[in-house]
């Protein structure tokens, strides 16, 4: 059954005593693309962290349909059931794997049987335009077709959340772009809730409708594009709005 | 004024110095080639039937302890690189313990405690399978540390991938298959190494190759039939060797000494940990505990810590003089070694293979040709070749190897980029080597020279064949008293040597795990 919803309660988060995560509640309503700003160090990838399971809250919980799944210390419903996928910012391929391999890893946990699982991996090659690369290891291919791969293992399991980890950094601006709007394009299609993390206004608006602003633990404001822009209460969203012009 | 941006740069020196280096390794080996080459002329190739019949024994015994330390280092290296467990700096000094002392006492232990049993357990250990147990103890944990380094060259993120598509399963299957070729190497290395260790052969009455060069040595005084048959261990255990690391050796050398500057983060997980704990608890039992109650039984009749202090006064300092003065050569070859190497990886790869190498190499090997150039050299050079420097070169030359691989994973983790900021900055080489380099691989020096010393006191045959008169190591003295000084002495001695063993590695450990070494 598939997730709509997902929400943080009075969420916080500490490393070793230090304060990532400050009390921070917000929701992200099914199908949204959200993305999430800040400056470095913020908490934004522990945000993802967090809603990926792969890290449980120290207080607060996070809900899934309005059911708790990470409780103060707990994670309740471990991270390959919560039907998430991330694309992580280094990509986490594995070397040792070739491209269709790190496909199917994504799939090892749907219990589909083999040749299933394979006709799914290659359709999400098909999608992401690499299925002549199946064959090939991820140290043999360029960074965007990497990307491309990491994104494949994410939509391959067709998931309710994708959460994308900055990964983008690093790209031209054309293959960004394109494949910015064809991530917009299969996450619609597939009724697919988008979180993002990133500093690139670019990428921030063109596959998001809205964003989570977060400053020092604390989510400073939310919104849509146009609610924020017509009024950004913190500098650096001032900034970044001055950016997109 | 010399650019720091040489320590970046390719260039002829680092061919130069990485052959260098390594020809320095196996230089005192070469008189004993030359003339087990010569004297083989006029020999039967294998240097008697006898002989024969040890190499077909060490095989076996080498095979069978490959397929054991694979069975269960692979998975317990892995869960250990994974998950958090309460004590694992203690743990792992314990489970590492069996590389570090010599394995004939492992082997005294077990022979001691079973003749106290009852007959059927000597007979089920003598031979064969006594030699197994006391060879696997040794082995498992080598492919252990390497599962263990070779899954902390994955990031935390690929880790967290694996997590999310399937769960603490999908996971270490996943970082078993990663790993499975470092660790298919370190298992035959195991394999490997037992045909130069001739301890276990001797005590459980199952003659290997390595006992039967001892016996050749040090019971029939056959200098050239000892060189001969060392010689011929050495080309045997080459031959075995050299295809596993030739065809291993690009992925492991990428896998085994890169650092990640993401580490894996390790989970808490009460199931999985339970089991981490549950077998490496059951290794320690079986590998150390057991064997050290063998030893330790006789005290309960009395104790002899009066003569055992009296014969540790009179070891201690070439004991711990051997090992520092091992430690310190290891640091001085090492170092430079990975230093020359630098970011290339096809010389990074050659050091790999030849350190892999060097280490598998018989003991006897570098430690007779030693003897070899000293029968023929002048007087004046005794100082190098019969004294204490010539044991600490020695066991120096045998364990370099383990400080180049640990330099290599350190300047492998180092980013290209720090040296063009420096050199942008106008950092002359010296003041970077000094604010940089040096703080950089200081503590892998420390942690290496740590190492190598624990390893050259556990390293009997050396130390046999090269001490002056009268300058025996603990180690040693235990092995010349074992025979007929009383069982309570022998415990005494076996006691302190192992209390101080695990002291130590538990440091080396605390140090190693806080520095990411």
């Amino acid at each position: 059954m598939s997730v709509s919803q997902c929400a943080f309660r009075s969420v916080s988060k500490l490393y070793d005593k230090h304060v990532v995560l400050d009390e921070v509640s917000f929701t992200l309503p099914a199908g949204e693309h959200t993305a999430i700003l800040g400056l470095s160090g913020c908490g934004k990838s522990t945000v993802l962290r967090l809603l990926a399971g792969l890290e449980a809250p120290s207080a607060g919980q996070v809900l899934f349909d309005g059911k708790s799944v990470s409780e103060p210390h707990r994670v309740l419903k471990p991270p390959h059931l919560r039907e998430v996928a991330m694309v992580f910012q280094d990509l986490a391929l594995w070397p040792n794997l070739s491209v269709i391999d790190n496909v199917l890893l994504g799939l090892s946990g749907k219990g589909l049987i083999k040749k299933e699982a394979e006709k799914r991996a290659r359709e999400a090659l098909a999608l992401c335009t690499i299925e002549s690369l199946a064959e090939r290891k991820p140290g043999a291919i360029s960074g965007g077709q990497q990307q491309r791969v990491a994104l494949a293992r994410a939509l391959a399991v067709q998931p309710s959340f994708l959460l994308l980890d900055e990964p983008f950094a690093g790209l031209d601006l054309i293959t960004k772009t394109t494949l910015l709007e064809e991530i917009a394009t299969l996450a619609s299609e597939g009724k697919i809730t988008v979180v993002l993390v990133t500093h690139d206004p670019t990428e921030a608006t063109t596959l998001c409708r809205s964003a989570l602003v977060l400053e020092n633990g604390h989510v400073e404001e939310t919104g849509t594009w146009e609610e924020l822009r017509s009024n950004p209460r913190s500098e650096m969203l001032r900034v970044f709005c001055s950016r997109l012009g | 004024m010399i650019s720091c941006l040489v320590l970046e740069r390719p260039g002829t020196w680092r061919t130069i110095g990485v052959t260098a280096l390594l020809f320095i390794a196996v230089l005192p080996a070469a008189p004993l080639v030359w003339s087990a080459l010569v004297s083989l002329a006029s020999a039967s190739v294998f240097a008697g039937n006898a002989f024969q019949n040890a190499i077909e024994n060490s095989i076996l015994l080498a095979l069978c302890v490959a397929v054991v330390s694979l069975a269960i280092g692979l998975p317990f290296g892995v869960l250990t690189a994974l998950y958090e467990f309460p004590g694992r700096s203690v743990f792992f000094a314990l489970a590492t313990l069996p590389l570090l002392v010599p394995s004939f006492l492992w082997a005294i232990g077990w022979a001691s405690l079973a003749a106290r049993l009852a007959p059927f357990v000597s007979t089920t250990l003598s031979g064969f399978p006594g030699c197994l147990v006391v060879m696997s103890t040794q082995g498992i944990p080598l492919v252990l540390l390497i599962a263990y380094a070779a899954t902390l060259a994955l990031s935390g993120s690929q880790v967290d991938a694996a997590r999310l598509a399937g769960g603490e399963r999908v996971v270490v299957r996943s970082v078993a298959r990663y790993v499975a070729s470092p660790t298919l190497l370190a298992a035959g290395l195991s394999g490997v190494l037992t045909l130069s260790d001739p301890g276990p052969g001797q005590i459980f009455g199952f003659p290997t190759a390595a006992s039967e060069i001892l016996i050749s040595f040090s019971a029939r005084y056959d200098f050239v039939l000892a060189g001969r048959q060392c010689v011929m261990l050495t080309a045997l255990v080459l031959a075995l060797a050299a295809p596993l690391v030739f065809f291993s050796i690009p992925r492991l050398a990428s896998e085994v000494l890169v650092r990640q500057s993401r580490k894996v983060r390790r989970i808490q997980h009460q199931r999985l940990a339970g089991v981490v704990v549950a077998a490496l608890g059951i290794f320690v039992f079986i590998g150390i505990l057991v064997p050290l109650l063998g030893l330790m039984l006789p005290l309960v009749g009395g104790t002899a810590f009066f003569r055992a202090w009296n014969e540790l006064s009179h070891t201690a300092g070439n004991t711990l003089g051997y090992a520092i003065g091992a430690g310190t050569i290891a640091t001085f070859l090492g170092l430079p070694l990975a230093l020359c190497a630098g970011r290339n990886d096809q010389l990074r790869a050659v050091c790999f293979g030849v350190a892999l190498g060097l280490l598998s190499l018989p003991p006897a090997f570098t430690a007779l040709g030693i003897v070899q150039l000293a029968a023929a050299a002048p007087a004046w050079a005794d100082l190098f070749l019969r004294s204490r420097f010539t044991v600490c070169m020695a066991l120096g030359l045998r364990f370099f190897p383990v400080v180049a691989v640990l330099g290599l994973r350190a300047w492998g983790a180092t980013s290209a980029t720090w040296v063009l900021v420096a050199s942008l900055h106008g950092v002359s080489l010296g003041t970077y080597l000094r604010r940089v380099t040096l703080p950089l691989l200081l503590p892998v020096g420390g942690v290496g020279l740590l190492l190598v010393a624990l390893l050259a006191t556990a390293d009997i045959s050396t130390v046999l064949l090269l001490h002056p008169p009268g300058e025996r190591s603990l180690p040693l003295a235990i092995l010349t008293v074992m025979a007929n000084a009383p069982e309570t002495l022998v415990a005494s001695l076996c006691l302190v040597y192992v209390t101080a063993a695990i002291g130590l590695l538990t440091v080396v450990w605390t140090i190693a795990e806080g520095r990411n070494v």
